[in-house]
């Protein structure tokens, strides 16, 4: 149940310069990730990444939690290095089955997402 | 399964005319000594069949005045089994008719399963809820073949089954056919890597001490199945001896409790420690385990991560950080576990890699201690004992029984002076776990109007519908926290723990026999049951509609062996393949199974497949009107995968 977030810096000092050369001419902010959201919504079901993420990013269940995605926190090249070797038991993606573009767009996809809702709209919620 | 019976077609002694030559030496062996001997004979002449010729016809009444099982039937009245679920077996047929007509079908009360996993399993969730085992009856061979996997489940689980199976033992009595295919030399080998006990009786009095005997054993700590073979012969031959049976007396044996010196050095650690861990699995029992454990993490103000083997710590209790284990066990100073089934998982860390490893989460100046009772009964061949633990204190005792004692040393121990660094603890303690349920509301709004179904909002309408009534949750889908994380479970039979070994086609029928145990209580019984665990025991659905008891199931439509189809998307991705391909062997589509279709067709009231959420609550509101009414009812939502 630890945090993959806090793991993916540590992914970065190890393998993160060679992503960030692979993806030089990528964009270094989420606001201009420059990926195509409706395209990563596709890539997002087809790759399969919503089958412990759920298809709108509210996390699920693997050999563990599956994080919320939806609105990541992470910046676009931790997400790319992320999934190229993720630390944890999450499958990896190499660029031969999810190229560049494509985990740009998922990103996309996944900024685009509306995320959570304030509970307390959802009187449910506080029984 | 009837028993094959190949009448002949000639009379008696025309019959016994036509016998082989083995058979006829066979009958020889049975009739006077004083017999006459039949003279040598030239090789290659006809043998007359003497013996067939001049033995006087064997004694064939039609009717008896008593018979073996009747007897059973009085032993296992004395055991307090109110059920014996079975599916209906020649091998066995002379204790059923004593149980429905001398026994007046009333302790036990026969339950008819359409299998002998489900009525295995329903076992196995009646007795977590009742604290008492059911008895179950198997066809000999291919009927425990059938329940084998139920077993192990129930082993692993820590769980008494009483299982009676039907055997003829005399080859010479066997029926040709059925009775042969049906019986075995030592029918228990099957199964005796999973139950703790097993005999074939010889005679009625060796049932009636091996019945009592078995009783105990398998409500010992550690409970486990035990296994019965009865003899068919000693089920339907008169009983010759009426006058000298007895039935000896049953004194359960009371809970082993650790010991004192150990406890005192437990209490002396756990009173010190700056960072103390409680980690507890299958420890509860009944509410006063719930209510002692909730008293020793206040004394403390100490954290308590429940596994969930059982329900044993209050969900929205300020020291309830079942899931933090990781972050609390990294940073303890003292671990305590309870009654775990898998302490060194539970403390170390483990990746499913290409190089699969494990590594520890624990600072190496923590001191652990264990309590339970795994230590006293450990079997070699299935390797469910998982990895050896290093522990500094290892206290072999049952954990609901020792808590008292280990609560009153921590009394004895406590330095007043550390009472406002507890509360300092217990503070922070709750402060952390508001933010983890706000956290957790939060999570649940993701989606919350999107179709398929979220499984936090599937979990979120169910419990705004029951939180009113007297509930018990008694199953669930893999890995689905999300009860845990929203619902205020407060007692201990609001859940009734996972299946012990995994064994999928578990959820469906323990959550029944759990039912059944419910409806004694009035309870509410609800389980969310995944529909690949469903398929695997459908005929579930029609005992809980024979038997008329009240249960809601919420079928977790994912139309997949999700689990399984998430392991090949690792193994794909592994080899650089894509995950195009996951689908083949894993899902449930093509066709689509209409579950609500399926139950009506077994007599259960079904609603679904629900795929709006909109929808959703006033179908579960339809469903729970029977439930409440009695009946089983069953709701088809189809969900996200997880």
């Amino acid at each position: 149940m630890g945090s993959v977030f806090s793991r993916t810096i540590a992914v970065l000092a190890v393998s993160g310069l060679a992503v960030l050369g692979a993806l030089g001419t990528l964009a270094q902010s989420q606001e201009s990730s420059g990926g195509d959201s409706i395209n990563g919504k596709r890539v997002y079901i087809a790759a399969g990444c919503f089958e412990c993420h759920g298809r709108v990013g509210q996390g699920g269940a693997y050999t563990g939690p599956a994080p919320v995605v939806a609105k990541t926190v992470l910046p676009v090249e931790a997400f790319v290095a992320f999934l190229r070797e993720p630390p944890n038991n999450m499958p990896a993606y190499t660029a031969s089955v999810l190229p560049d573009k494509a985990a740009l767009d998922i990103y996309a996809y996944l900024q685009s997402l509306p995320g959570p809702r304030p509970p307390k709209d959802i009187p449910m919620l506080n029984d | 399964m009837s028993r094959a019976r190949d009448l002949p077609t000639v009379g008696r002694r025309n019959f016994l005319k036509g016998a082989t030559l083995v058979g006829a030496a066979g009958l020889a062996s049975q009739v006077s000594q004083a017999q006459p001997t039949a003279a040598p004979l030239a090789h290659g002449a006809p043998r007359p069949n003497l013996a067939a010729e001049t033995m006087p016809p064997l004694p064939d009444p039609v009717t008896q005045t008593t018979g073996g099982s009747d007897f059973m039937v009085d032993v296992l009245k004395t055991l307090d089994l109110d059920y014996c679920a079975i599916s209906p077996a020649s091998m066995f047929r002379g204790v059923h008719e004593a149980i429905v007509n001398y026994g007046k079908n009333v302790k036990p009360e026969l339950l008819t399963c359409t299998h002998e996993e489900i009525a295995v399993s329903m076992a196995q969730g009646y007795a977590k809820i009742e604290g008492k085992p059911m008895a179950v009856m198997t066809h000999g061979t291919v009927g425990l073949q059938h329940a084998a996997m139920a077993l192990y489940n129930s082993f692993c689980d820590r769980v008494p089954i009483y299982l009676m199976v039907g055997n003829i033992i005399d080859a010479n009595k066997r029926a040709p056919g059925g009775d042969w295919v049906h019986s075995a030399q030592d029918p228990a080998s099957l199964v005796r890597d999973f139950v703790k006990w097993d005999d074939q009786p010889a005679s009625l009095q060796h049932f009636a001490e091996s019945a009592v005997r078995a009783y105990k054993i398998a409500t010992t700590p550690p409970m486990a199945p035990v296994m019965l073979s009865l003899d068919t012969e000693l089920q339907e031959n008169p009983i010759a001896d009426a006058e000298s049976l007895r039935i000896p007396k049953l004194a359960k044996v009371a809970p082993p409790q650790g010991d004192a010196n150990a406890i005192v050095e437990t209490a002396k650690l756990l009173v010190a420690a700056e960072h103390p861990v409680l980690i507890v699995d299958r420890m509860v029992r009944t509410q006063a385990g719930m209510d002692q454990l909730v008293e020793l993490a206040e004394v403390l103000q100490c954290p308590v991560v429940d596994q969930g083997g059982r329900l044993n710590f209050p969900t929205r209790h300020p020291l309830n950080h079942s899931f933090r284990r990781n972050t609390l066990v990294a940073q303890a100073d003292v671990i305590v576990g309870i009654e775990l089934n898998d302490y060194w998982g539970a403390v170390n860390l483990y990746d499913d890699r290409i190089v699969r490893r494990g590594r520890p989460n624990y600072k190496p100046s923590a001191k652990m201690v264990s309590i339970g009772v795994r230590d006293l009964f450990t079997k070699a061949n299935y390797q469910e004992f998982q990895r050896y633990a290093e522990l500094d204190i290892a206290i072999g005792g049952d954990g609901e029984a020792t808590l008292l004692a280990l609560i009153e040393a921590v009394k004895r121990a406590v330095d007043p002076s550390r009472k406002s660094a507890y509360e300092a603890r217990g503070k922070k303690l709750a402060a952390a776990k508001l933010a983890q349920v706000d956290q957790f509301k939060s999570d649940a709004t993701i989606g919350w109007d999107a179709s398929p179904i979220t499984m936090g909002r599937l979990c979120a309408e169910v419990y705004a519908q029951v939180y009113r009534d007297d509930w018990s949750l008694v199953g669930n889908g893999i890995r689905n926290e999300w009860p845990l994380r929203l619902w205020n479970f407060d007692k201990s039979y609001r859940w009734n723990g996972a299946s012990g070994g995994g064994g999928v086609g578990y959820n469906a029928p323990a959550s029944l026999g759990a039912a059944l145990a419910n409806k004694n209580h009035g309870r509410l019984t609800i389980t969310i049951n995944g529909d690949g665990d469903l398929m695997f025991t459908p005929g579930t659905l029609w005992t809980a509609a024979h038997h008329r008891i009240p249960i809601l199931y919420v079928v977790h439509n994912n139309r997949a062996y999700h689990q399984e189809y998430m392991y090949l998307q690792t193994m794909a991705n592994r080899r650089a393949r894509g995950v195009e391909n996951a689908h083949i062997g894993t899902t449930l589509t093509d066709p689509d199974i209409d579950y609500a279709a399926l139950a009506k067709s077994l007599g259960v009231y079904g609603e679904g497949p629900i795929s709006d959420p909109n929808e959703l609550a006033p179908a579960l509101a339809r469903t729970l009107a029977k439930v409440r009414r009695g009946e089983p009812a069953l709701i088809d939502v189809v969900t996200e995968p997880r």
